[in-house]
């Protein structure tokens, strides 16, 4: 071997050891910072925040959690009432955050913030339509009758003005043209969750006061009569769940004969929809026209949690976690894609929205109603 | 040196990378094992269960298996576990009902609820002998489809249907299908009330009612000795239905008909009671909503899976199921408790009983007699709860009390006043005068009582199935049972093989007239259990649970 051939070795070896320590070095050294990155991880001070139902199971995914780690923003989540939240509003111990169900219980924990002098910042990273769940048979009926239209296959607008009218008209099914599909003498009604217990019952008085009034409630004093109109299309519906999914696995499980017509939020059927990767061929969903747009209002008091907010609504992953909840996004084609894949069809863009009344009319209604009810 | 650096760099980076891949994963709970004696054992989660889910027992152990979590049931009838629920008397973790509707139109009982599953489903049916539904017409599907329970009123009035029920006064089955019948002949479909109720449909359809009892497995047990003979059809869950078509006992099958826009199907949920076990509770609540536990509830119970696709896997065990339209459960308490009152002191079959009271010489002792006098009381006295309307006496019922120590001695008649008839709908209605005069006669009775001499068990029960029979043949109208209570051996009079050779020579009808023997003291559990298998009826167990309680649970079956 010659000598520059040796010496040619030797400068190979060297660059080999040399670039062999060079980057054991540097990994040592990217150990360091990432062993660093994760003290601080792990030292991140975890926000608190009270959230709403909804967003429960979102909050629960492991991989939610991991990437509010990764961002220094982990979170201690306690599941309260939307409605008890404006409760916790409190100067000096207000949680970080606060994350209801509803517009209603927003302007409310808003409100109260107000009083308390408390900053509170709201944003809206998801939300969900109010919808009605039904089935083809049923929304054949509607259309025959000229309550419903359809959209595009599988779904269907209906006239909440014209379907309020008939159910507080006592109509029955069978009484209906074409009524061959669903021919009972069960009145038509649409069935809710127990008005005194949840939002969701909430936005449908909200949704059917509307119709009635034929535009917001804006006053007390037709809140309260209207209220009075409606309370029977809560009472006659007999027993009602009093748990936020009951309504909704009545619709599931047992079915048109129990539950033609289920109120509820379209996250819950699309949601559904995506874990079991599809749904009953005649499940079908009516989009009332106008509906409410559930919004689940982020409330930020403080600086990290409005950094949490804006995680929320722009991170790539997170964005598409919720989806997976069911929930809409900014991005509507990534929802719309999502959803296409189980064969549930819904509606890409949904309109004709209207807002609840404020939330003291609203409180003042449900009482209303709740009032009827125990009568 | 260098090489070595690399190497424990590496392997820092890769120990760092396993504890990332780790940390991704969702902590997987440890597997306890229930049964594992080595284990520290964990406190029971006990259950209080309607006793229509006495067939799910054994699940038991396989909760125990997947979660660790031992559960420990208790049965009770609908209202009385819906009353300890309301109440806060049960020490239970969680209560699993077939419908929990009454406990959850309650303020009160959803603020005892902390969390609620819905598990599975059965709706209730109507089971008829398949010849018996070829003879009314009903086989064909066409029109059994379209039955309604307005149908099934009028065929019990007509004598065509005679059926078994569990007692509307304390189930679900028996309530609803009062419910059923009213809101059939109301002409209304939602939103029914006291004032709705058909009093005449009630009491056809009560016509047909001729095997009560208070739980599933009596009924089926009775059902299968008494098809073709007394009843024909039976009124229950489709479950328990399907499970006796199944059982090969039946003398043939039964039909099932879903009434027609009158179906409730049971929905069984499992409630959370003590949140300190909020855990363990969602343990299992998450177990039998799994593959396993739903296809195993469904396999071997017929119960319908909750979940549509585990229901798709089962489809070929149950029947298919056209358009069941379901009766809205009516919240409206008013109704609930009229429906009730009258259907105990108004509509059904009047209670027509002799109950055989053991007064030796034992009874003096350990605080018995005092118990045996308090539950007589508590028949006779003014407990309105839910429990305590099953227990009192109702209106129109006779009761003898028939004491016995050497021999039967001193047999009086107590005979309740009918209550004053409402011309429409439902109502409580408060104890009349003479009502509360017959309640205080039987209450003065109780405390004369001397215990004294020994024990002539089977005299006192034979000459009181002879004097039932003897009134049952005089006033058919009533439903005629034996009640018999004692604390020692029988060591007078008659021997049990003695009192089986009268009994066969007692002409057939005898056979209508159950007997329920409480167990109490030293009594032969053994003999006892003999007895009621030869003469029909049910042995209760009063060693361990007060005499009162004992005697409100035998009110149920009368």
């Amino acid at each position: 071997m010659s000598k520059t051939m040796r010496a040619l070795i030797t400068l190979v070896l060297l660059l080999a050891f040399g670039g062999t320590l060079f980057y054991a070095l540097q990994g040592q050294r990217q150990e360091q910072v990432q062993q660093q990155e994760q003290k601080a991880i792990a030292s991140a001070t975890p926000l608190n925040g009270v959230i709403a139902l909804d967003v429960e199971p979102f909050f629960k995914d492991p991989r939610v959690t991991k990437v509010l780690a990764a961002n220094k923003l982990p979170v201690n989540v306690v599941r309260i009432g939307s409605r008890e939240m404006a409760g916790k509003v409190v100067a000096g111990s207000t949680p970080d955050f606060l994350f209801p169900s509803g517009v209603v219980a927003a302007n409310q924990i808003a409100d109260a913030a107000r009083k308390a002098n408390v900053a509170a910042t709201q944003s809206s990273p998801f939300f969900t339509p109010m919808v009605i769940a039904s089935w083809e048979p049923i929304a054949k009926i509607l259309v025959a009758n000229g309550i419903a239209k359809p959209l595009s296959p599988k779904v269907y607008g209906v006239d909440m003005a014209k379907l309020t009218e008939l159910m507080l008209k006592k109509k029955r099914w069978k009484d209906f043209k074409d009524a061959g599909g669903y021919d009972v003498s069960r009145s038509v009604l649409v069935s809710t969750t127990d008005v005194r217990r949840s939002n969701s019952a909430a936005m449908y008085l909200a949704l059917t006061s509307h119709a009635l009034n034929g535009d917001v409630v804006t006053d007390r004093a037709t809140g309260q009569a209207t209220a009075l109109k409606l309370a029977e299309l809560f009472k006659r519906q007999g027993y009602q769940e009093n748990y936020v999914n009951g309504n909704f696995d009545d619709y599931v499980a047992i079915g048109i004969g129990k539950t033609p017509l289920a109120f509820i939020y379209e996250n819950q059927l699309v949601s559904y929809a995506l874990a079991k990767k599809g749904v009953a061929p005649d499940m079908v969903l009516l989009y009332p026209q106008p509906t409410i747009v559930n919004k689940v209002v982020f409330i930020a008091t403080n600086e990290r949690s409005k950094a949490l907010a804006d995680l929320l609504a722009n991170n790539a992953e997170l964005q598409g976690i919720a989806v997976e909840y069911g929930f809409r996004i900014a991005d509507t084609q990534r929802f719309v894609n999502a959803v296409q894949a189980t064969g549930l069809a819904v509606e890409p863009r949904v309109t004709q929205v209207v807002d609840p009344p404020a939330f003291e009319i609203m409180a003042e209604m449900i009482d209303t109603v709740a009032k009827e009810m125990t009568q | 040196m260098i090489r070595r650096g690399f190497v424990a760099a590496a392997f820092a980076a890769l120990a760092l990378l396993g504890a990332c891949g780790k940390k991704d994963e969702a902590p997987e709970a440890p597997k306890k094992d229930g049964w594992d004696s080595s284990a520290p054992a964990a406190p029971e989660f006990k259950v209080l269960a309607t006793s229509d889910l006495r067939d799910l027992e054994p699940l038991a152990e396989m909760v125990a298996k997947a979660t660790g979590v031992r559960l420990k049931f208790q049965f009770g009838g609908t209202m009385e576990s819906t009353e300890a629920v309301l109440t806060g008397a049960t020490p239970a973790d969680a209560a699993w009902f077939a419908n929990a509707k009454y406990l959850l139109s309650d303020t009160q009982g959803q603020s005892r609820v902390k969390l609620q599953e819905k598990i599975m489903l059965s709706p209730i049916a109507v089971g008829i002998s398949e010849s018996d539904a070829k003879r009314i017409g009903w086989a064909d599907p066409a029109v059994a489809s379209r039955l309604t329970w307005k149908d099934i009123a009028a065929a019990a009035k007509a004598g065509k249907l005679n059926y078994a029920l569990s007692n509307p006064a304390t189930s679900n089955q028996g309530f609803m299908a009062l419910m059923g019948v009213v809101a059939a002949t109301s002409g209304k479909t939602e939103a029914l009330n006291a004032a709705d109720v058909d009093r005449g449909a009630i009491a056809d359809f009560l016509k047909g009612y001729k095997l009560p009892g208070d739980n599933s497995t009596y009924l089926s047990e009775q059902f299968i000795l008494q098809q073709g003979t007394r009843v024909n059809a039976f009124i229950n869950y489709e479950s328990w239905l399907l499970s006796l078509n199944n059982s090969g006992k039946l003398r043939e099958k039964l039909q099932l008909v879903y009434p027609y826009e009158g179906v409730s199907t049971a929905d069984y949920p499992f409630m959370l009671l003590n949140d300190a076990r909020r855990a363990d509770y969602q343990k299992v609540a998450e177990y039998l909503k799994s593959e396993p536990a739903q296809l195993w509830l469904a396999r071997q119970t017929l119960r319908r899976p909750i979940k549509p696709e585990f229901a798709a896997k089962v489809e070929d065990l149950l029947p298919k199921q056209g358009l069941q339209v379901e009766l809205p459960f009516s919240p409206d308490r008013a109704l609930a408790d009229g429906l009730i009152a009258a259907y105990l002191n108004e509509f059904r079959t009047p209670i027509a009983s002799t109950f055989v009271l053991d007064t030796s010489g034992s009874m003096q002792g350990g605080g018995r007699r005092q118990q045996l006098v308090q539950a007589i009381h508590y028949i006779a006295g003014a407990d309105a709860s839910l429990t305590g309307r099953i227990a009192r006496l109702t209106n129109r019922e006779k009761l003898w009390l028939q004491p016995f120590s050497e021999q039967p001695y001193g047999l009086v008649r107590f005979e309740v006043p009918a209550g004053a008839a409402t011309a429409r709908g439902v109502q409580v209605q408060a104890d009349s005068e003479a009502k509360l005069a017959t309640l205080a006669k039987v209450r003065e009775f109780a405390d004369g009582l001397q215990m004294t001499g020994g024990t002539a068990l089977y005299d006192a029960v034979f000459v009181s199935l002879q004097h039932m029979l003897e009134e049952k043949q005089k006033n058919p109208r009533y439903q005629y049972s034996v009640v018999a209570f004692t604390d020692g051996e029988n060591n007078k009079g008659r021997s049990l093989e003695q009192f089986k050779q009268d009994y066969a020579a007692l002409p057939e009808d005898v056979k209508g007239i159950p007997v329920f023997l409480v167990l109490f003291g030293e009594a032969n559990e053994k003999a006892l259990k003999d007895l009621v298998a030869t003469t029909g009826g049910r042995v209760f167990d009063a060693r361990k649970t007060p005499l009162y309680s004992v005697f409100k649970d035998i009110r149920a079956y009368q």
